[in-house]
């Protein structure tokens, strides 16, 4: 079991910064998840790990020791690529045999370990197949199990699930999961699909532009995002600005333009500047007779979603807020309401772009 | 494993510029070096015993741009025009054949593919040749046409003869650009163009062959410079009668006058990339206002 | 519209008849017994194969022309492919400028290169007299053909297949070997198959480079065709597509069988 760490990390081609100087610890069996939009930075943060990029920064340690510069074939990985890449001139069983052959693993242990392996990822009727015989998700366990076999200090993703269909792209979650808490191998995990990061992780790196923006597990980034971006990537949200009113305890008063609203924070802003909180519209509670602490807004559109009803709702300023009630509440567009924004479930954010 | 030293060899700062070394050294002898040469050869004085003789002088590009009968003028511009000539009719005769064989479903594909490439196979001398046979003044046709009575024609020996064969040896350089670039259209394209009133002809002119340019634009290149350094076709077919300026340099590396052969052969490589330059320039301004 | 299918369909098959014709023709002439080709043919002779077997200058310059393509074929396979491995896989800022120089004896009027060659032979010294420069013109225009064939093999297989053998240990040199090459292997032998008819069809580069005293098979059908109408050249050639057509066929045959494995 290793340890990962990356001390400011920073990769630039030319003039532009793919990466600009990031810091993360991995623990040993923990399967972390780099998770933003394409061009983030994610895949480029894992190809260095990996070898195939060569930082123009920063150091990558396994264990305490630097491998920064080291060629990939020395870093003993395992790799899973978007496309699998598996040897197309190879069948399964050549395929897991070429790492091991690599690592001069002699013929008995290599039959031992290959066949465990495939027993494993449930292939074992497949050794002699290639890889144009096999399904997409069949491939894709080769590939698992190929990175598998070395016994790799550290087991690399890249985007592994992309090119498999909805359905067995949901149950490859949880295989690649299982396994890899049975096999106890420290993980990186690259994804730009929350659903899927939320699922797997044990903690989720969310970046931006070449940035960390926040780390933490799959109920802090919902609840609690650092910033707007991380907010708006993860889950439907509604921003609400205003100015900072004062503080009461550990809740921040915010004004806003339809009245003032309560709500938690990770950041100290200073009382009178401009502050933006953050909404999900599921939190949002919609009620026909005026309650205490709720504004005054009135529907306007009406959506519904089968077990939900998506409503966008016009307050007394103007502001559209996104709410979701289950689809036992009926409103109608037109109607009178009032929305209460639970302070429990309100959160301010960093907002670069205010 | 044991530790890895973060000393060793980084991946990315390999030799390997190594991989491009055979490849740059070979162009460099035999292409940079020897065309280099050339160009210094051409402003060498001439002579008919020895390569050259010591000095340098502009004699040769005077003397071939402005002899008082515009002699070796009037040959550039006779091959320029013959060049021209070929590549129009390739383009001509070869998109008909470029369409189909882009768009046809017909399981006789690959061997239609087949057919279009297997001339490149066979070299220039033998398809110069076969056309010898049909074209001669005894050649098939015309031991035809006295067997049925009628006047022999002159098929060979005139330009004629050297156009046809000359059409037929760049003919698989025309169809396969265009093939490329009609397989990359839609045929969608063309049904909504249909669909929305366009017959068959407008269909062609406004969306089918503004759409293939890029495909016309790498053919008639190919065409043309190949049509401008063609040798072997024009000494066969033409045997004397027809005149390039590759034959007629041929002729001065015979006679030994080897720097105003030098000189010839730069100006009508220089005017043959020039014509190209001017062309891509003047299609790629249309394809701009196409799009 | 069916009027226009038809009139397409006879322009598209006169224009098969015509790409066919004269090789169709050659091919006919060589066993034709008469000296000139007549409508219908005279007879069936095999006398034009009779004369090109039993000459001497003819069996010279076919045994020369073999060699020398196998030769250009060979030696343009080790400048070729790193150069593609080079261009497709490593190349930084110079790479344009890396894929003109490579296909330069291919963008350049051959007759041109030809002369050039010539001209710088004599002022290094070596002239006709060595075959040496005969054999590196060949070489020189059979390297775009070849580099071409291995680019677009190289770049139909994917990158992460030689990162993914890196990863599991493999060196770039053992990833090359047991990955790359071969899969690359169809496009390696497709362009020693381009470079071997290139170089064996050849006429240009050897009507200046040959030395005294030799010829090549196209050569010694375009001198005979230059002086006199002798239907032993007509056999000759029928004998020198043939020879392609046996390399193209081998060839299939040794990558269609590879090919089918995956």
């Amino acid at each position: 079991m290793t340890k990962l760490k990356l001390d400011g990390l920073q990769k630039h081609y030319g003039t532009v910064a793919a990466v600009k100087g990031i810091d993360l610890d991995v623990a040993e069996g923990e399967l972390v998840s780099l998770l933003g939009p394409s061009g983030c930075g994610k895949t480029t943060t894992l190809r260095c790990v990996a070898g195939f990029e060569l930082p123009t920064g920063g150091r990558i340690t396994f264990d305490g020791n630097e491998v920064t510069m080291l060629p990939p074939e020395r870093r003993d990985i395992g790799m899973v690529f978007q496309n699998y890449a598996l040897f197309p001139h190879m069948t399964v069983r050549e395929n897991l045999r070429f790492g091991l052959e690599m690592r001069k693993v002699d013929a008995a242990s290599m039959e031992r370990r290959v066949a465990d392996v495939l027993g494993m990822v449930q292939l074992t009727s497949m050794e002699t197949r290639y890889p144009r015989q096999l399904s997409g998700g069949q491939q894709q366990r080769v590939a698992l199990a190929r990175a598998l076999v070395i016994e790799p200090k550290l087991l690399l993703l890249d985007e592994p699930l992309a090119n498999l269909d909805a359905k067995l792209r949901d149950e490859m979650r949880f295989f690649i999961r299982s396994l890899q808490k049975r096999v106890g191998i420290t993980t990186l995990y690259v994804t730009h699909d929350q659903a899927e990061a939320m699922v797997m992780s044990d903690r989720i790196v969310v970046m931006f532009d070449g940035l960390i923006h926040q780390v933490g597990g799959a109920r802090d980034i919902y609840d609690r995002p650092a910033t707007r971006q991380v907010a708006s990537f993860i889950g439907l949200s509604n921003f609400v600005t205003g100015r900072v009113a004062g503080r009461d305890g550990s809740l921040w008063r915010l004004e806003t333009s339809f009245g003032t609203i309560s709500c938690g924070a990770g950041i100290a802003p200073g009382a009178g500047s401009p502050a933006t909180a953050m909404v999900r519209p599921e939190a949002i509670d919609l009620s026909a007779a005026p309650v205490a602490g709720a504004f005054p807004g009135r529907v306007s559109e009406r959506f519904f979603l089968g077990n939900l009803v998506d409503y966008r709702i016009t307050m007394s300023d103007g502001t559209l807020l996104q709410v979701q009630q289950p689809a036992t509440a009926a409103f109608a567009p037109g109607d009178e309401v009032h929305a209460t924004l639970p302070a429990e479930r309100a959160w301010l954010v960093r907002d670069d772009a205010a | 494993m044991t530790a890895p030293s973060p000393t060793a060899r980084p991946p990315g700062v390999r030799p390997r510029w190594l991989l491009a070394a055979p490849v740059l050294v070979t162009v460099a002898a035999l292409i940079v070096v020897p065309y280099v040469n050339i160009l210094v050869m051409s402003f060498r004085v001439p002579s008919t015993t020895k390569p050259y003789l010591p000095g340098f002088t502009f004699g040769n590009y005077t003397k071939a741009l402005a002899d008082p009968d515009f002699f070796y003028f009037e040959l550039l511009f006779d091959t320029l025009r013959l060049a021209l000539t070929i590549t129009f009719l390739c383009l001509v005769v070869a998109y008909p054949v470029a369409f189909h064989l882009a768009r046809t479903t017909s399981r006789w594909k690959g061997v239609l593919y087949a057919l279009v490439l297997s001339p490149l196979l066979v070299g220039v001398v033998i398809r110069s040749f076969g056309w010898i046979i049909l074209l001669a003044n005894n050649g098939l046709i015309n031991q035809s046409l006295k067997a049925w009575g009628m006047a022999p024609l002159p098929l060979m020996y005139n330009e004629f003869g050297v156009v046809l064969a000359l059409v037929h040896v760049f003919l698989p350089f025309m169809i396969l650009p265009l093939m490329g670039a009609i397989q990359g259209i839609d045929p969608r394209l063309e049904e909504a163009a249909r669909s929305l009133g366009a017959g068959p002809a407008k269909v062609f002119w406004r969306v089918l062959f503004p759409l293939s340019m890029p495909g016309v634009q790498s053919g008639c290149i190919l065409v043309f410079v190949l049509s401008c350094g063609a040798y072997v076709t024009p000494a066969l077919l033409g045997a004397g009668r027809v005149h390039t300026m590759t034959t007629e340099v041929i002729t001065l590396l015979d006679q030994f006058l080897w720097p105003f052969g030098a000189a010839l052969a730069l100006i009508l490589s220089v005017v043959g990339l020039a014509a190209v330059a001017i062309y891509a320039r003047l299609s790629g301004r249309l394809m701009r206002g196409l799009a | 519209m069916k009027g226009g299918k038809l009139l397409l369909g006879a322009a598209v098959t006169s224009v098969y008849v015509f790409l066919m014709l004269p090789i169709a023709i050659v091919v006919i002439a060589s066993f034709n017994s008469g000296k000139y080709l007549k409508f219908p043919p005279e007879g069936f002779s095999l006398r034009w194969y009779a004369n090109f077997f039993g000459s001497q200058p003819f069996m010279d310059a076919t045994l020369l022309s073999f060699v020398l393509a196998v030769v250009a074929a060979a030696v343009a396979t080790v400048i070729a492919v790193p150069a593609a491995l080079y261009y497709v896989r490593h190349a930084g800022r110079w790479r344009e400028t890396f894929r003109m120089l490579t296909l330069a004896p291919l963008l350049l009027p051959e007759i041109l290169t030809a002369i050039a060659l010539l001209f710088f032979y004599y002022q290094i010294g070596i002239g006709t007299k060595s075959a040496l420069g005969l054999y590196l013109g060949h070489v020189v225009i059979c390297i775009p053909f070849f580099f071409l064939q291995v680019t677009s093999a190289l770049y139909n297989i994917s990158p992460s297949l030689e990162e993914a053998a890196r990863s599991l240990g493999a060196t770039s040199w053992t990833s090359f070997r047991r990955v790359t090459l071969p899969l690359i292997k169809p496009g390696v032998i497709n362009g020693a198959l381009f470079a071997f008819i290139i170089s064996f069809d050849n006429v240009s580069i050897s009507l200046l480079l040959k030395g005294v005293g030799t010829t090549t098979l196209p050569m010694q059908v375009f001198d005979y065709l230059r002086w006199d109408f002798d239907p032993t050249t007509a056999a000759a050639s029928t004998v020198s597509i043939a020879m392609t057509l046996g390399a193209v066929i081998l060839v299939d045959r040794l990558v269609g069988l590879r090919a089918m494995r995956y």
